[in-house]
């Protein structure tokens, strides 16, 4: 699924999402915190980006806030998101949800909670479906529910419908929830963590789906997932986020075969790879990731970091912005100089990981 | 569905009659006949005896069960002669001091708590999810901090405290509601509800507090649910989002404890029914014990067993209507 | 003999309060209140303008209303052959009408008078062994069927029965004195004769009791409810309870049971032949199931809806404070009643003289008195019979200060310090009190070891010949106003059996016994000074007991009731000559 052409941003036609300078922050009995902050990135219709990052590193908040679903009262969310050229950031709430579910869907990582325990999979596909559309009859909602059903590849989808998520495999209720969120052909899709629940066989499973269905509806797709393996297998570009903001940004090609900051160097150590040796080490990044509310000064990776004393102070005090290297469309947020960056990564890195 | 239901009658048969055991077993510990109760202080031992067979307690006491339980099924007969007295069945006793068989008794008394608990159900469920849910979805404001203060004094309140606090505002002092007092439904509707207003209040007052803050605390954590934001990533209105997604989810176990609740009230509501001097089961059952009424404390007893295995299963039918994950079998 | 319920409930012993008119009744209010005095005139009367019907109208009475009477539990019985409970025989006396009864008037004067028969029966050989009693011409029923003497003979008959055997047994053991009053007839059921022996009814308006010893008390056990009538033909046994056949001016409306009995006019009572009632609400509805509290709040509260209400539940000490300003101090009634309360002495046991005397001297009646609700609760008391006796006069042989004389106590002891259990019943109330006789004992120069007792055994305890206790609190109440009823059965050695005994201290002197003897034969006139004279006879040689206190009511009513004073009869609010203002 990998594509190998280095990705030239469409200046044809403008992303169909683009968010800028977003910034993420919840206010809490502790102090503020900014769960994402500054972060930009932008999807094209047909494309797939993939987010990741460890849990706590903003991912999932990014999702929310493009669909706008932060609890208005306690977050502050500042910065601007088009979504097919219109605003989104300070929209009304009425007018978010008319978006939320038509424009933009979201899968969520584990299906069996996602889904409501005490009504049938059929009848929550056909409520997602008559909220967008309330003059279609409750019979029409009911056959484009079994319709999505089959789409997605479950059998029997018309005696499917009248079960209750209970009694659907892991799987299938994946792939119900995949139903659900395309029910109303939506441009962009979030899958946040879509694959995690579900064992390795399904896995594959699940991202060939997402895969044809993009190709079928030509929906741009977020995929979010802290599993390089999964990102690697699906998504165009690929954006890392650490501690609210993004270190490193590019086609997968770029990321994930010429990485340049340790951070995503540390991601590819610990994650085993889908096609390389299941017994090679895998090298977890040491210490936890930082707290949101007080998030280290400079480079909020560089109590982490290796390689963070190599700049003298510089990590510890000023924050590196995310920079183009010298290939275009590949930008890293590392004060390390870019020469360097892939000398570590030749001589020291790529023995290990997926790159390999 | 059908079998659960017949395995459950079956375990609540038993329960029932090793509840009857005991019962006649206790009663018979304590060292004071009946016999000298109703009899009193001028009772010679002659007078004793004669009191003591016209109750039947002069019989070993395997034999006042086994005849208990006969008249069960098929009807007793009491006395001997002009003095014989037919209880048919289901015969739960006759009950000399008030010259009435027990089924009477209770076919009086039953109406008179079940009026009180069902008035009070209704105010406590109502006030108490509502508050609680509103409490929920706006967690953090005045209003929610005002209500979990109220929620709190109210359910760290006895029923015999607010019950007599709301007499002497409403009823000793200012005379705004006329001392409780029971007229039958059927009679007069309007008198029915202004003789049980009080009652109503105590017990929805200070249950509604409980039902509110296990309302509040189930809903916030259902609100918290993936399903919820499943739900509102939808696009879902918020409306729908609450009342069709998570009360939907929040109400389960809040029906289970209402459920229990009310089968439990039913047995009787001493407390309340003795402030507001109202004569309902609860008192009935008191009284009983207190004059040594064996065949009264038998039957209010059982009744209130039969009220608690009754609501078990009630709720857990409703779980499984309520759940579609729950199977009875 | 039962107990007068008090509040707080205890077993006390004699069940029925049928006192009389008395001697200089004190009737202590609160404290530093002026002495009031009743004067008696008289008990028994013979005179017609006494025993002739209708009853004198009241100032200001109007007809009509409902009177509501709030009590804590619904009558045991309201059978006449079961009914021996003060509360119970005042409402008996509103359905029915036996052959004597008192008449009151609220001046403290107290009339024994026929009430079914003409006059309080006549003693035909002059003997007291033979009574003839004459029923009023045209009392009916409330169907209208004349009351006759055969119905009064079958009432007294069906008492007889083993099922209906809670009701007083005097005139059934006088009739068949020697064991059980009926090992040989047992009432007109079950093919037994429709009277008993003894009683026979010459015509329809004569009924004639022959006894085999004399029984000069026979008007007293006359307005006992046991000789109000029965018709054969409306005889429902044990049923009869809920639904007595009326023949007093009111009826039965509706019954039931522990919730509310509601009485109405019978309109075949004929008010010129009754001398005791004037009937002048239209209804009563007793409700039951109240708490005493609750009661006395309602009716201090004095609510619109609560103002035709009263109730003879004595108003508990919580609320006692709420009743002395004005308003509803006058709606207050309150008064001795017949029960005496004494400290028991087992003289069994106790058998120093001068230990008894030293208790006498020792125990502090005020703190005993404090412990259930003082001066509301009784006044303290120097005598064995109750001030509402008839013949009472009041004399105190220790002449101590209400709180002990500790000098007398020291040297009547003489440097011992005795050793007592005291036996208490473990109701809240008799404990505090039990407790506050232990410290005043300890204090005076007892060793006090406290002995709860489960109340309801209690009476069995301590009426247990050899009981393990040296003192114990008792209350008694008599039947009639008379010492008959209160000297023999509780001072009389003779009456002293293994188990159920009334003579608590188990007091057994033979000058005692032979007095009792001596005061029986005397002629009805001389005996209650008689009775008096022995009573302080028994303080002052044998000291048995301490007495404690007079037993007082202390009652409230709503301000739409009118004519409301204390029977002294039965210590209760009166009920035949009340009225509704309207």
């Amino acid at each position: 699924m990998t594509t190998s052409v280095v990705p030239a941003p469409r200046r044809e036609s403008a992303p169909h999402l683009r968010v800028e300078e977003l910034r993420v922050h919840f206010t809490t009995a502790d102090g503020v915190v900014r769960a994402v902050d500054d972060l930009s990135f932008a999807v094209d219709q047909g494309r797939t980006l993939g987010i990741v990052g460890e849990s706590g590193s903003g991912k999932s908040v990014t999702s929310l806030a493009v669909l706008g679903l932060h609890d208005r009262r306690r977050t502050r969310i500042s910065g601007r998101i088009f979504l097919g050229g219109r605003e989104l950031v300070g929209l009304p709430e009425e007018e978010l949800r008319r978006l939320r579910g038509r424009d933009i869907a979201m899968i969520f990582q584990d299906p069996l909670s996602a889904l409501h325990p005490y009504y049938t999979v059929g009848r929550q596909i056909a409520e997602a479906y008559r909220v967008h559309h309330p003059r279609a009859a409750k019979r029409e909602a009911r056959q484009r529910a079994v319709d999505m059903l089959g789409r997605v590849g479950i059998p029997q989808p018309g005696r499917r419908f009248d079960q209750y998520p209970h009694e659907f495999s892991g799987g299938m209720r994946q792939r119900a929830m995949i139903a659900m969120a395309l029910v109303n052909d939506p441009d962009l899709l979030i899958a946040d963590e879509p694959t995690t629940a579900l064992d390795v066989t399904v896995q594959a499973q699940i991202l060939d789906l997402l895969a044809d269905l993009q190709a079928e509806f030509h929906s741009a797709i977020i995929l979010i997932s802290h599993d390089l393996g999964v990102v690697s297998q699906v998504a165009d570009d690929v954006l890392v986020m650490y501690g609210g903001r993004a270190v490193e940004r590019g086609s997968v090609e770029q990321v994930l075969r010429r990485p340049q900051h340790p951070y995503t160097w540390g991601l590819l150590s610990s994650v085993p790879s889908l096609h390389g040796d299941a017994d090679a080490d895998l090298v977890p990044i040491a210490g936890n990731p930082p707290s949101l509310i007080n998030l280290p000064a400079g480079c909020a990776f560089h109590p982490r970091c290796r390689y963070a004393d190599r700049n003298g102070d510089r990590c510890r005090t000023q924050a590196p912005e995310l920079r183009q290297v010298v290939e275009r469309g590949h930008l890293v947020a590392c004060h390390l100089p870019e020469a360097e960056r892939r000398r570590i990564y030749r001589d020291e890195i790529s023995q290990v990981g997926v790159a390999r | 569905m059908l079998r659960f239901i017949v395995r459950r009658l079956l375990v609540a048969a038993a329960t029932l009659v090793v509840i009857s055991l005991v019962t006649f077993g206790l009663f018979f510990a304590v060292p004071s006949s009946p016999a000298k109760v109703m009899c009193g202080k001028s009772c010679t031992a002659e007078d004793i005896a004669q009191v003591e067979a016209r109750l039947g307690i002069d019989q070993p006491l395997p034999r006042q069960y086994t005849d208990f339980v006969r008249g069960v099924f098929v009807g007793r007969t009491y006395g001997e002669g002009d003095f014989a007295r037919r209880c048919p069945a289901p015969c739960l006793g006759y009950s000399f001091r008030n010259n009435q068989p027990v089924t009477e008794i209770i076919a009086q008394r039953l109406p008179v708590t079940a009026s009180i608990v069902a008035g009070g159900a209704v105010l406590w469920l109502l006030l108490g999810v509502s508050l609680g849910m509103v409490s929920a979805l706006w967690r953090g404001t005045v209003f929610d901090r005002a209500a979990i203060g109220v929620t709190l004094a109210g359910a760290s309140m006895q029923v015999y405290f607010f019950g007599l606090i709301l007499l002497y505002v409403l009823v000793y002092a200012t005379g705004l509601l006329p001392f409780p007092s029971y007229t039958p439904l059927t009679e007069n509707p309007l008198r029915w509800a202004a003789g049980l207003l009080l009652p109503w209040m105590t017990l929805g007052f200070l249950n509604s507090a409980l039902y509110a803050r296990l309302s509040r605390a189930q809903m916030l954590e259902t609100l918290s649910e993936d399903f919820v934001r499943t739900a509102r990533a939808k696009g879902l209105s918020p409306r729908q989002v609450h009342l069709r997604h998570a009360l939907r989810a929040a109400i389960t176990p809040i029906v289970t404890i209402a459920g229990l609740d009310i089968g439990t009230s039913l047995g009787g509501t001493f407390i309340t029914e003795s402030i507001f001097g109202l004569q309902g089961l609860g008192k009935a059952t008191v009284e009983a014990v207190q004059f040594l009424n064996l065949p009264l404390v038998m039957a209010t007893v059982l009744l209130a067993a039969v009220f608690i295995v009754v609501a078990n299963i009630v709720v857990d039918v409703l779980y499984a209507v309520i759940d579609p994950r729950v199977r009875l079998n | 003999m039962r107990g007068r319920t008090r509040t707080l409930t205890c077993g006390v012993l004699a069940v029925a309060l049928v006192a009389g008119g008395c001697t200089r009744t004190t009737d202590s209010g609160g404290g530093g209140e002026e002495k009031k005095t009743k004067t008696q005139t008289g008990s028994i009367s013979y005179e017609a303008a006494d025993n002739r019907g209708p009853a004198a109208a009241v100032d200001g009475a109007t007809r009509g209303g409902t009177v509501t009477v709030m009590q804590v539990s619904d009558f045991e019985h309201l059978d006449p052959a079961r009914n021996y409970v003060n509360v119970q025989q005042v409402t008996g006396g509103l359905l029915y009408r036996a052959l004597n009864g008192y008449k009151e008037n609220g001046s403290g004067q107290l009339l024994l008078v026929g009430d079914l028969a003409t006059n309080p029966g006549k003693d035909v050989d002059g003997d007291c062994k033979v009574w003839e009693f004459t029923l009023r011409d045209g009392v009916k029923y409330e169907d209208g069927s004349p009351v006759t003497s055969r119905d009064v003979a079958y009432g007294i008959g069906r008492s007889f029965a083993p099922s209906l055997n809670e009701g007083p047994h005097y005139i059934q053991q006088w009739l068949y004195p020697g064991g059980v009053y009926n090992a040989a007839y047992k009432g007109p059921y079950d093919g037994g004769k429709p009277a008993p022996d003894g009683i026979t009814t010459p015509d329809d308006r004569t009924i004639r009791f022959t006894f085999p010893q004399p029984h000069c008390d026979m008007p007293y056990a006359a307005a006992l409810p046991t000789s109000a009538p029965v018709p054969a033909g409306k005889d429902t046994r044990d049923q009869y309870d809920l639904r007595p056949f009326s023949s007093g001016p009111y009826k039965v409306k509706s019954y039931q049971r522990d919730v509310a009995l509601e009485l109405e006019r019978n309109p075949n009572w004929d008010p010129k032949t009754d001398p005791l009632r004037t009937a002048y609400p239209d209804g009563w509805r007793f409700t039951f199931g109240l708490e005493s509290a609750q009661i006395a709040e309602r009716l201090v509260a004095d609510a619109p809806a609560d103002q035709a209400s009263m109730s003879w539940v004595d108003v508990p000490p919580a609320v006692l404070p709420r009743t002395t300003s004005g308003g509803v101090a006058e709606r207050v009634v309150k008064g001795p009643t017949q029960y005496t309360w004494v400290l028991n002495i087992n003289t069994q046991r106790v058998t120093d003289l001068n230990i008894r005397k030293a208790l006498n001297y020792a125990v502090d009646k005020d703190a005993v008195l404090k412990a259930i609700g003082g001066q509301a609760a009784g006044s303290p008391a120097t005598t064995l019979m109750s001030p509402t006796t008839a013949g009472f006069h009041q004399y105190d042989v220790f002449n101590a200060p209400i709180s002990g004389d500790r000098a007398k106590v020291a040297e009547l002891l003489a440097g011992k310090r005795p050793k007592l259990v005291l036996a208490h019943s473990n109701i809240e109330l008799r404990t505090q009190q039990a407790e506050a006789l232990r410290k005043n004992l300890t204090d005076m120069g007892f060793d006090i070891v406290m002995k709860p007792i489960e109340n309801s055994s209690y009476y069995d305890e301590i009426g247990r010949k050899n009981n393990p206790y040296d003192l114990y609190i008792g209350g008694w109440g008599s039947d009639w106003p008379t010492g008959s009823t209160i000297i023999p059965p509780l001072y009389d050695g003779r009456e002293i059996v293994a188990e159920g005994n009334n003579n608590l201290s188990y007091l057994n002197e033979s000058a005692v016994s032979a007095e009792i003897d001596r005061i029986r034969k005397l002629p009805a006139a001389e005996q209650d000074a008689g009775w008096m004279a022995l009573d302080e006879k028994i303080m002052r040689e044998s000291v048995p007991v301490v007495p404690c206190y007079y037993d007082a009511a202390y009652e409230l009513h709503g301000s739409k009731i009118g004519n409301t004073f204390l029977s002294d009869a039965y210590g209760i609010l009166q009920a035949n000559t009340i009225y509704v203002k309207q």
